[in-house]
This record gives structure tokens, C-alpha cells and sequence, in this order.
């Protein structure tokens, strides 16, 4: 068995796991709102079961967004030099011939995304409560309902590229998000300055 | 009405004055309406911008209780301006009556009419006469030019209501006055057509009867009364109050508007020949003259076997009145305040909120022994002893509540406004221990005669005898269940033997003994038919050897285009829908307006085509039938003896007034009227202390004193409390603002309101002063809703003053104050 | 969004002019709908409900307007919900309770309602209220009795024709040819389901002038909505081709 190293601890695994899930209960259910997409609210045993769903799932997000911060957030707003060179190769996705600069824990594309998500989440959560307990108050409501849908745009596009890259595009990455460990061979390989940082390397 | 809810499409004018019917009568605006589309004018004449203002086309403002002074007006501008319909009044009025030199009018003498005697602030009559021949024929003028003919001195009189006086009278602007003049004088060709619509903005008042006199006087100088869109036409305030009215119960009349026998009338000879109206006019009908045929066959009804010839029909029987003695409302309840009454059933009404000076009658009823309220909610009657002011321990009066049902919950007919008579059906069982008032009335009947029976009386003929065949009996007698068609059958009358023409030969079966009656002109004297209302004679008819019930007819054919409808229900008389209808036609019969083809005389068939027509006779000109065959003479009176104060209307102030003089005449109020003068009988005119002209009315949302509706929630989410109307400039005077809450009080009594500030009121200027009026309506009562959020009766405020020959309290004006509570 | 180009869209003819204020409508509809009723005061008007309410799906406006011909114009005016063609409620409503009817009523469904209150905010018209239970009520037009052949129930009780109910077109042609020379929603919202007949300018009335949807909803619905959906099908697409194009990275490479 080769060598594995940690790369999110347990609490992070769990968490991820939370913040997708609630986040994909909220897009499905987001859409099925948007769309009056009946068989989705047939599955909720109603729109009003649904409605509670979103508004409780939403709770769970914001929490487990919150919660997300001590794993990534410092992380995220950190760049060097090779986070730029890192950019200019598209991070080797667009070409599997391009030499990738030595990367961290994580790619700039991941932080970026990370902070996108920080951003949106935020504000789908805010305006998410605005629609929530501020319905009274007719501009408020219209405000709410314009930021969430924005947000919410900012959400399907992200967050299906953040599964693509986590699944089909790079095989072997649902395995650490499951685990929370990777073989330290390939963390040696793609995250060199971490191992390094770490004392692995 | 003369005519009846649909044919107000067919008026070019209609003049809504004394009534607010798009409030109160919201479906007379629909055919109001029709007419308007086709080119008519509605006016509207109301001391407030009412709701029927608002879809007027011309509205004038007048104060409460100048009608007269307004209408007296409008016959001098039809006189001046020559806008009467000659050829009518020559012929179908009594305009060119010569009327007895020694008559004297107001204007002759300053207000009064000749025969006038003080003390007894009554009239004797005796110069309110027409000349007539050797024969007994009135002596006629039919140029109209002799001065003691009744257009004459019709002019003599109204020649003083110049317009500017008139416009100082009542508040009107003057424009605006002639406008509504030239407006409705515009109706006096036959092809114009002008209706009236009141209600009780004219009958409640002291000279009220004379109110609607002078229109019916406009009416027919215009040429507008027996017209298919014009007659003079009250709308009922109730659905029923028409059909209430034609089955007698005012304490004048027995049903049909038979008079009720007095004490002097000592049998039934002397009955019919007392109350028979005489004539000596030829051509003249003179239908009255079969008195003697009705008021037998309503004995028959009401005594049945026990009535025969030899105990005159059972006539000692009926109930009578002391000579001179009046019954009305309000002499009941001043009976009852002094302890005349034991006993009092209140049966579906309710006398503390409704009656004028309520505190008068609230107070009467603790000098009771027992009350008895019939009604479908317990109201502020039967709970008088724990209303305001009240100490139920002082109160030794007993109350009974006996819950009727409404009526959704029972069959039977009622009769509207247009005298028509429809049969409705039950739609529900009644709730709890309620029944309908006849089942009541079965129940407490046969109780009282067993009483009567078992212990005699004073007088018990009248009750062991009544007939009382309604329907399966009991081992013991009593009727089960009323059988609502066997007393709908005995009103139209039975046959109660086989009964022939014996002027025929041979002799020619006309009515087989048990069949029913086919029409009142087939009803005896002798005893062998029925009656219960000789005016709904016909109305449930044996056809074919079955009973027909006339009244729940639902046929929709309307071949005249008038909106007849002959085979809906069924309109007393006969089923004639326009009364008077033969003047609408020329003395060849033709219709004055071909456009209105009410009825037709047809020559060849010898026949009159169209409505039913008030008698048969063929054309005046042809038969010298005179058209209205209800009015002795056979003509309509312009000039009219029959009533208290003069054969004309003038007018008078109310008795409560704002000013010191009436300026038509010396004469400041009705010279006729009964004042009550007791410590609870409080007027007060021009006092200071009561400075406003005050009038009560009704809204759309509630129904009488409300006591069905207040009880009604959505109905009191629309109108959930009192409200006095008064204008801006009354508003700044006393320093109130929208919607404060405001005591409006009277001499009489004083009651809580919601101020109601609107530029619907204007303050008048009468005789160089401004006269400000309020308004408010008397649906609310403390009773109900149980907070006492409604706040109380407007008739608290409403002086008990009686119209001189009805007695209809003076509820539309008065005066009152109104202050910030 | 649906034009109105339905032959057999619906509407009620609301004539002002023709309105005696009698109410009946009021009670009609409380009738029908078996709505509870409101507690009120007399707050120194005729009009009450002052305002629509959950109990009260129409009302009777009632305005005093100065008129030098006749003292005062008092005016009647039925206010209830105007079923626009172009309805900013339905647009917005996030549960599909409000929809409209094969007549073109906007009805809703009281168990769909999710109490969110977006139409409330999508409405040019202030007409839709929540009840105690946080669910959404207003005029529906009757749509049970409508879709059965019978007239909404305020219809059916008016007796002046102040209130018709048929054939929109038909409604607006005979209007027309009375001399009712503005008809109010004719062409509003892409025509409404409640049209006015004045002979005079219906903000006479208190009539809104130009009424139109909220442009945040309007925006919402024409671009964010359909970016949600483009967006999602974009990067699915764009994934798709880019597994199929380039494909996953390798053993050398590095996730994201």
C-alpha cells in the first residue's frame, strides 16, 4: 500500500460533504421554484414540504459555508508568482502539453472558486433570509428576490464545473474528498509546495 | 304604484324626489337606467347629494320639508307656461269641476282654507263642494275659464309660489329650480312621459299625504297618470309593505281598503250605505258601489258557516272603533306610556328603534303587564328593560320571545311595490324552535278559543266563530300545520253554492259551489261567495276544474315591448299592471302616444288590446265610460276634499323648523295636525339649542331598525356604525373633523354618531340666512352589535308629530344640534 | 409572455358610470367565497373594508370629486383584481398558486401558496392579500363558477350592468359602441381580464395611470431567469465537450 498523506481532516470531509449536498438540495429545489417543475415538488410531497426544505437547507448551507471558512479561507486569499503562470496555462486544462507551475494545498482556480462561492453564498443566504422575514417590506422583498436569483446564477454555473473538475475531469480527486487522505506520491506531484511546507517533501 | 318597477324604462323624465332609490331600491336603477340610455333625464330632489344624485343628470338640493313650497312651484310653471295637457284634463280630471262659491283658499285667506275652526284644529268641509244641477251633476266649465272652477282656483293658489319666494323657501338655487321646472314640464305633450319616484322622504312628514298630493296634481296636468312610464310611484321601504298594506294592517282598513267599521255604523246596512261612495255622473263607474258585494264576501271569509244572512253576515262581530277615535301608531304608544294597555305583541318589529321619539315608546312599554316579541332575533324591544336608562328592577313588565323564521324558511307570496303578488317558495327548514308566523298564529289561536270557550269573556262571538279551515285537523280540532295555499285560496274567495246569471234564460251556471271565485266582479252581496281580499279576487283561480295559483305563474312573454310581462305572478287588480290605464288613450281609445301602445281599443273586435284595462267599457268617446273607475266621479281629482288640511296642498313648515315664519302665509305649520303636548312630547322650533335641520334616512346595507341585518356581519363590515352627514362648512363651525365621533341630540333625546364631514351637504340659504342640514340614518340600535359599537336609534331624535290624515310621524325633519362627544 | 390573442379570453366589464354603490357585490362575493368578515369602524366614509383585504376580494371606492355642474361628483368604482393578460403575480409566483384559467382568470390554488409574497410585490395593481394562514387570496373571477358556465358572483348580483361578464373582445366592442370612449385595460398588461369603460380620464376614478410590472421583476423574469438555465446547460455543455476534446487529466497531472 502506498504511502498516503491527510490532506483534509475529517470535520473538512464531513463538512464538504454537508455544503454539497445542501447546496445541490437548494439548486434542484431552486430550479424546481423557478420552473414550477412539478415532479420535483411531487418528490418533496408538495411545494410547501419543498418550500420548507429550501428555507431549512438553506440554514444548513449557511452554516456549512460558515464553518468552511477556517478550512479554505485563509488559503484563498493567498497568491504567488506561480499562481499567475498558473493562469497563463489555464491550469493545463486546455492542454494536456503545457508545463503547470508547482502548486499549494490548492490551485488558484480552486481559491478563486472558493471565494466565489464565499461571495454568492453569502449573498443567496442574505437575500435568502430577506425573502425569508423581511416579506413585508415590498423593496426589500424585490431586492432579496434580484440578489438571490443573481446569486443563484453565480451557483449553477460554478458549481457544476467545481464537479466536473472534482470527478470526470480528474479522476482519482472523489477519493480524497471521501477519505480526506491522497497518496503522497501524487500530493509530491501536484501539490509540491505543501508537501514541502508540510515537511513531506 | 300606479305602475309598477319595470316601466320606469319606458319615462323621458323620471324625478326621484322623497326617496333615494339607487340607495334603497337598487333595482329600480336598473330600469332607471334604461330609460336613461334611450334619452332620459333622471332628477334628482333631495336635501342631500345622494347616490341617486350621483347618477343624476340634474340634482337640486332642497331643504327637509319644503316639498310643497317646491311642487307648489313647478304647478305654478305649468300653468304659466302653458305646458298642461289641456285635452287630458278637460276630460279625465276634475279641473273643470266648478267648485262652490263660498270655497276659500290660502290665498284668499292667508294660509288657511275656508271652514276652518281653531279649537278642534280641523276643517269643516262643508264648502269644499262642487256645484251641481237639479240632477245632482256637477256643473263643469270645460273651457277651464270660469273663476270657481278647479283649475281656476288652482291657478288662484299657486299663483303665489313664484319662484324666487319658492328658492327662499327651500334653498334651492334658483337655476337650478326652473331647470328641474322646465325638466319635467317638458312631459305635458302626449308624447312625453315623466315619472315619480318617492318613498318616505315624502310620506313622513306633517303634511306627507299632501306631498304626494301635489305631485299626483303635477301628474295629471302633465297628462303623465295611467301612461306606461309615468304615474306617481311609491317605492315600498319593505318587500312586503305593499302586500301588508292591501290585507289591512292599518287600524283604518280591513283588507281590499274596505274602511273598518265604527261604532255608529251599527249593521251592515248602514255600513254599506255609509261607506259607499255616491255619484250621480254618468259614465262613471263609481267601483266602490260594490262595497256591500266585498265586505260580504269578506265576512263570509272570515266567519265562514257562522255567518248568515239573518246575523248579518257576522258583521257585529268585526271589531269597531269609537267614533273619532285614530289607532294609529303613535296614539298607541301614548295610550300605552299612560298605562292603558296590559299587553303588547310586537310581531316583527321593533318599536324602540323604529318608532319616532323612541324614548317615548321605550319608557310606554315599562308600563306594561306582559310584551310578546315576535321576531327572529331578540332586539332592543323585547330587551327595552335592560336598555339604556333602564332599572330592570323597577320594570315589572314580562317578556316573551317567540322565535318566527324568516323568509327563506316558509312559502308564500308577497306583494311588491308594483301591487305584484309573487309566490316564493321555502329554501330551508327553520332553525331550532322557530316556525312561521302563521304556524304561530294557528298555535296561539286555537289556545285563545279554547280559553273563550271554557270561560266565556267579555266577548268571545268574534273568536269561537272564526273559520278556520287551513288545513288536516287533530282529534281535538285544532288545525295541524297551516296549508299556506288554503289561506292564499280563501283570500281570492270561494263559490259557497252553486251560483247562476239569473238574468240569462234559462238561468246560466256562472260559479260551481267550491270552486274559486274567478274575479271580483263576480263576488255577491247575498252571501254565496268568499272573499278574504276582494283586491286579490283572481289571483288563485280554478281553471279546468283545478286551482291555479295565479301568483306563481313564471311566464316571460312581453308582446307590448313594455315590459309588461302579464304572465309573471300576478298585479292586483285583475292582473293589471298599469292602474288608470285608460287615460293613457284618447277618447277614441287610441293610445296618446302610439309609441306606448299601453292599451288599444280595437273597433272591429270591439276589444282592448294591451294591458288589462280598469273597466271595460269601451272608449269614453264611445261609451262615455269615465276612465278612473275607482274615484266616485269617475275623473281624477286635481282638486281633492278627502283630506285633512284643504282639497290643494300649501305649504307648511314642519314643526320643527328653523324659522320663525313660514313665508307663503301666516300659517307656520299644518293647521290640522294633533300636537301631543306631555312631558315626553318635547318640539322645539327655531331654538338655539337645536339649530340644524335634521333628517333620517336609510343606506343600502341595512334594512329597517336593522335588526335583521345588523345581525348580518358582512353587511355591518360595510355599515358598522351610526354616522351623521353634515357638509365642511357645518364641520368647521364646530370644529370637527372626518370621522370624529359626535352626539347629535334633539328636545326628544340624543344619540352617538360617526361624523361624516362631505361636500354632499351645502348649508342653504333660506331668507337671507344660512340654514345648515344633517342626516343619519336609523338602522342602528344598542342592542346589537353587543358592544354597543353601532351606537343607538336615530329615532331617539324624530319628533312623534303625525301627518294630519295618516298619522306618519315627521321623521324627515326636525331639528337637532350636534356636538363633539 | 402570453399575448392576448385567446378568442375565448374572458373578462368583466366594469361601467363606473353605471355604479349606484348599492354594494352588492361586496356581499355577492363574501357570499360565495363564504369569507369571514371584517371588523370595521366608520371611519367618516361609505367605503368599507377601507381597503381590499384577505376577506374582502372587492370593494366599492368611493370618491367625492368637485364639480361645478351639480355640487359634487360622488363616484362608485368596483376595485378588485384586474387579471391582467401579462400578470406580474403569476410571472413572479414561485409555487405555481397562481396561474391562470383557460379564461384567462388569474386564480390561484390555496395549497400551492407558499406565502412567499412576491406577488404582492409583482402586482401593479395592490391587489393581492395573505390571509391569517399566510396564504394568498384575491378575486379569482369565479373561476369555479365561470369555468361552469355560470357569471362571477358579483356579476351575477348587479343590478344596474355595472358589472358584465362575457367574450372579452365582444365586452370591448360593445362598450366601444355605447360611446364609452376609454376603456381602461384594453390594451394594459397586454389587455386585462377587468376592463374599465369611462367616457371621461379614469384617473378621474383614482384609476392608476399606466400601470405596469415592477422592472426588477420584469428583468428577472425576461434575462436571470433564462440565464439560470443557459448558464446551467452552458457549463454542462462546455464540460461535456471538453471531456470529449481534451479530456481528464492524467496521472501527471493535478485536479481542481
Amino acid at each position: 500500500m502506498a504511502e498516503m498523506v491527510r490532506k483534509s481532516s475529517v470535520d473538512e470531509v464531513v463538512n464538504h460533504w454537508i455544503l454539497a449536498g445542501s447546496c445541490i438540495l437548494l439548486g434542484i429545489t431552486g430550479f424546481a421554484f423557478l420552473f414550477h417543475l412539478e415532479w420535483v415538488s411531487s418528490l418533496f410531497g408538495g411545494v410547501n414540504t419543498m418550500k420548507e426544505v429550501h428555507n431549512w437547507g438553506g440554514v444548513v448551507f449557511c452554516l456549512s459555508l460558515l464553518y468552511s471558512m477556517r478550512h479554505y479561507l485563509k488559503d484563498a486569499f493567498e497568491y504567488d508568482a506561480d499562481d499567475w503562470q498558473w493562469f497563463k496555462v489555464a491550469g493545463g486544462y486546455l492542454s494536456h502539453k503545457v508545463k503547470v507551475p508547482p502548486m499549494g494545498k490548492y490551485n488558484p482556480g480552486q481559491k478563486l472558486y472558493y471565494l466565489a462561492i464565499v461571495v454568492a453564498g453569502i449573498a443567496i443566504a442574505l437575500s435568502g433570509f430577506g425573502m425569508w422575514f423581511l416579506k413585508e417590506d415590498a423593496s426589500m422583498l424585490l431586492l432579496s428576490h434580484i440578489v438571490h436569483n443573481v446569486a443563484f446564477i453565480i451557483f449553477v454555473i460554478a458549481v457544476p464545473v467545481h464537479i466536473y473538475l472534482g470527478t470526470l475531469a480528474n479522476p482519482g480527486t472523489l477519493q480524497i474528498m471521501l477519505t480526506g487522505m491522497m497518496p503522497l506520491n501524487e500530493a509530491k506531484k501536484k501539490h509540491p509546495k505543501w508537501i514541502k511546507a508540510v515537511g513531506k517533501m | 304604484m300606479t305602475n309598477h318597477w319595470i316601466d320606469l324604462k319606458n319615462a323621458d323624465v323620471i324625478l326621484a324626489m322623497g326617496g333615494n332609490p339607487a340607495s334603497n331600491h337598487p333595482i329600480s336603477m336598473k330600469w332607471i337606467m334604461r330609460a336613461q340610455e334611450k334619452g332620459a333625464k333622471l332628477i334628482c330632489v333631495d336635501p342631500r347629494f345622494s347616490q341617486t344624485a350621483a347618477k343624476a343628470d340634474l340634482y337640486a338640493p332642497l331643504r327637509s320639508g319644503t316639498d310643497i313650497a317646491f311642487l307648489g312651484g313647478m304647478i305654478r310653471y305649468i300653468l304659466e307656461n302653458n305646458l298642461y295637457f289641456k285635452e287630458y284634463i278637460v276630460n279625465y280630471t276634475n279641473a273643470s269641476f266648478l267648485v262652490n262659491p263660498d270655497f276659500k283658499g290660502p290665498a284668499d285667506l292667508d294660509g288657511l282654507y275656508s271652514g276652518y275652526n281653531e279649537e278642534k284644529r280641523k276643517y269643516d268641509k262643508s264648502s269644499w263642494s262642487f256645484q251641481k244641477d237639479e240632477e245632482g251633476i256637477v256643473l263643469k266649465d270645460p273651457s277651464l275659464e270660469d273663476p270657481n272652477c278647479v283649475f281656476q282656483l288652482l291657478r288662484k293658489q299657486y299663483d303665489r309660489y313664484l319662484p324666487e319666494k319658492v328658492s327662499n323657501i327651500t334653498g334651492t338655487p334658483l337655476d337650478k329650480l326652473l331647470e328641474v321646472y322646465k325638466v319635467y314640464g317638458s312631459t305635458g305633450t302626449p308624447d312625453r312621459v315623466g315619472t315619480e319616484c318617492y318613498a318616505m322622504g315624502w310620506t313622513q312628514h306633517t303634511v306627507g299625504t299632501q306631498n304626494i298630493r301635489a305631485m299626483a296634481i303635477i301628474q295629471l296636468l302633465l297628462g303623465n297618470v295611467g301612461m306606461p312610464g309615468g304615474g306617481v310611484n311609491a317605492l315600498r321601504g319593505e318587500s312586503n309593505v305593499q302586500g301588508s298594506t292591501d290585507y289591512g294592517i292599518l287600524f283604518h282598513i280591513l283588507p281590499g281598503y274596505l274602511p273598518t267599521p265604527n261604532a255608529s255604523l251599527v249593521d251592515l246596512a248602514t255600513y254599506i250605505d255609509k261607506t259607499t261612495p255616491k255619484t250621480k255622473e254618468k259614465g262613471s263607474l263609481n267601483w266602490w258601489s260594490n262595497r256591500g258585494k266585498y265586505i260580504t264576501s269578506y265576512l263570509k271569509a272570515v266567519y265562514g258557516e257562522a255567518a248568515t244572512k239573518e246575523n248579518d253576515f257576522g258583521y257585529p262581530w268585526l271589531p269597531k272603533l269609537d267614533v273619532g277615535v285614530n289607532a294609529s301608531w303613535l296614539m298607541i304608544f301614548d295610550k300605552m306610556l299612560k298605562g292603558d294597555f296590559d299587553g303588547f305583541f310586537a310581531w316583527g318589529q321593533n318599536p324602540a328603534c323604529s318608532g319616532a321619539n323612541s324614548n317615548k315608546t321605550r319608557v310606554a312599554m315599562t308600563k306594561l303587564k306582559w310584551l310578546v316579541n315576535v321576531n327572529l332575533f331578540d332586539n332592543e324591544t323585547a330587551s327595552f328593560w335592560r336598555g339604556p336608562g333602564m332599572n330592570p328592577k323597577d320594570i315589572q313588565t314580562e317578556v316573551f320571545m317567540l322565535p318566527c323564521c324568516s323568509f327563506l324558511e316558509k312559502e308564500g307570496s308577497i306583494t311588491n311595490s308594483g301591487r305584484m303578488g309573487q309566490w316564493r317558495y321555502k329554501a330551508v327548514d327553520p332553525i331550532g324552535q322557530s316556525m312561521p308566523d302563521g304556524e304561530i298564529i294557528n298555535d296561539l289561536y286555537f289556545k285563545v278559543r279554547e280559553l273563550y270557550r271554557q270561560e266565556g269573556g267579555a266577548n268571545p262571538d268574534p273568536i269561537v266563530n272564526l273559520s278556520w279551515e287551513y288545513g288536516d285537523k287533530d282529534a281535538a280540532g285544532k288545525v295541524k300545520h297551516i296549508d299556506i295555499h288554503a289561506v292564499a285560496k280563501e283570500i281570492n274567495g270561494y263559490y259557497l253554492e252553486d251560483v247562476y246569471d239569473n238574468k240569462a234564460t234559462p238561468p246560466k251556471l256562472v260559479g260551481k259551489k267550491g270552486d274559486l271565485v274567478g274575479s271580483f266582479a263576480l263576488l255577491r252581496d247575498d252571501g254565496s261567495t268568499s272573499s278574504g281580499n276582494w283586491l286579490y279576487c283572481n289571483s288563485y283561480v280554478t281553471k279546468e276544474g283545478k286551482p291555479v295559483n295565479m301568483m306563481a305563474r313564471r311566464g316571460k312573454d312581453d308582446p307590448t315591448g313594455l315590459g309588461l310581462f302579464s304572465g309573471w305572478a300576478w298585479t292586483w287588480p285583475v292582473n293589471r299592471r298599469i292602474i288608470y290605464n285608460r287615460a293613457s288613450v284618447d277618447l277614441q281609445g287610441q293610445p296618446w302616444d302610439p309609441k306606448r301602445p299601453l292599451l288599444k281599443w280595437d273597433a272591429e273586435s270591439k276589444k282592448w288590446l294591451g294591458d288589462v284595462p280598469d273597466g271595460g267599457a269601451p272608449p269614453m268617446g264611445i261609451s262615455g265610460g269615465l276612465p278612473f273607475i275607482m274615484k266616485p266621479d269617475g275623473i281624477a281629482s286635481i282638486f281633492g276634499p278627502g283630506l285633512a288640511e284643504g282639497p290643494f296642498p300649501e305649504h307648511y313648515e314642519a314643526l320643527e323648523c328653523p324659522l320663525e315664519v313660514n313665508s307663503m302665509s301666516k300659517q307656520r305649520i299644518n293647521p290640522t295636525i294633533l300636537i301631543f303636548g306631555d312631558e315626553m312630547d318635547a318640539f322645539f322650533s327655531c331654538d338655539l339649542r337645536y339649530p340644524f335641520v335634521c333628517t333620517t334616512y336609510r343606506v343600502s346595507e341595512h334594512w329597517q331598525t336593522g335588526c335583521m341585518t345588523r345581525h348580518c356581519s358582512w353587511l355591518l363590515e360595510m355599515q358598522p356604525q351610526n354616522f351623521v352627514e353634515l357638509s365642511f362648512e357645518l364641520a368647521k363651525e364646530l370644529g370637527l373633523n372626518n370621522g370624529d365621533t359626535v352626539v347629535v341630540s334633539s328636545g326628544r333625546g340624543e344619540v352617538k354618531a360617526v361624523a361624516m364631514v362631505s361636500e354632499r351637504f351645502k348649508p342653504f340659504r333660506i331668507e337671507n340666512s344660512t340654514v345648515h342640514q344633517v342626516g343619519l340614518p336609523w338602522h342602528f340600535g344598542w342592542q346589537f352589535p353587543e358592544d354597543g359599537s353601532g351606537y343607538d336609534s336615530a329615532n331617539l331624535l324624530t319628533p312623534n308629530v303625525g301627518d294630519a290624515n295618516t298619522m306618519i310621524p315627521e321623521s324627515k325633519a326636525f331639528m337637532v344640534n350636534v356636538r363633539k362627544a | 409572455m402570453a399575448n392576448d390573442t385567446s378568442k375565448n379570453r374572458k373578462a368583466i366589464l366594469v361601467t363606473p358610470e353605471a355604479c349606484i354603490g348599492c354594494r352588492a357585490c361586496q356581499v355577492a362575493c363574501k357570499s360565495w367565497n363564504q369569507l369571514p368578515a371584517i371588523k370595521t369602524t366608520n371611519n367618516g366614509t361609505y367605503q368599507n373594508p377601507p381597503d381590499l383585504a384577505s376577506a374582502a376580494y372587492n370593494i366599492i371606492q368611493y370618491s367625492e370629486v368637485p364639480f361645478k355642474e351639480n355640487l359634487v361628483r360622488w363616484l362608485f368604482l368596483s376595485r378588485r383584481c384586474m387579471h391582467c393578460e401579462d400578470a406580474g403575480c403569476v410571472t413572479i409566483c414561485p409555487s405555481g398558486a397562481l396561474y391562470k384559467t383557460a379564461e384567462g382568470a388569474v386564480a390561484f390554488d390555496r395549497d400551492k401558496c407558499i406565502g412567499c409574497k412576491l406577488c404582492v410585490t409583482a402586482c401593479p395593481f395592490d391587489v393581492p392579500r395573505y390571509d391569517g394562514e399566510g396564504k394568498v387570496t384575491k378575486c379569482h373571477l369565479c373561476f369555479d363558477r365561470i369555468a361552469n358556465g355560470m357569471d362571477p358572483a358579483c356579476v351575477k348580483t348587479c343590478p344596474t350592468g355595472a358589472l358584465k361578464y362575457g367574450d372579452r373582445a365582444e365586452l370591448i366592442d360593445t362598450a366601444k359602441k355605447e360611446g364609452y370612449t376609454t376603456l381602461y385595460g384594453e390594451n394594459d398588461l397586454h389587455g386585462l381580464g377587468s376592463v374599465y369603460a369611462f367616457k371621461e380620464e379614469p384617473k378621474l376614478y383614482g384609476m392608476k395611470e399606466n400601470p405596469a410590472i415592477p422592472s426588477s421583476v420584469v428583468f428577472w423574469h425576461n434575462y436571470l431567469k433564462p440565464l439560470s438555465l443557459i448558464g446551467l446547460g452552458g457549463v454542462v455543455a462546455a464540460a461535456a465537450v471538453h471531456y470529449l476534446a481534451i479530456g481528464p487529466h492524467k496521472e501527471k497531472e493535478e485536479e481542481v
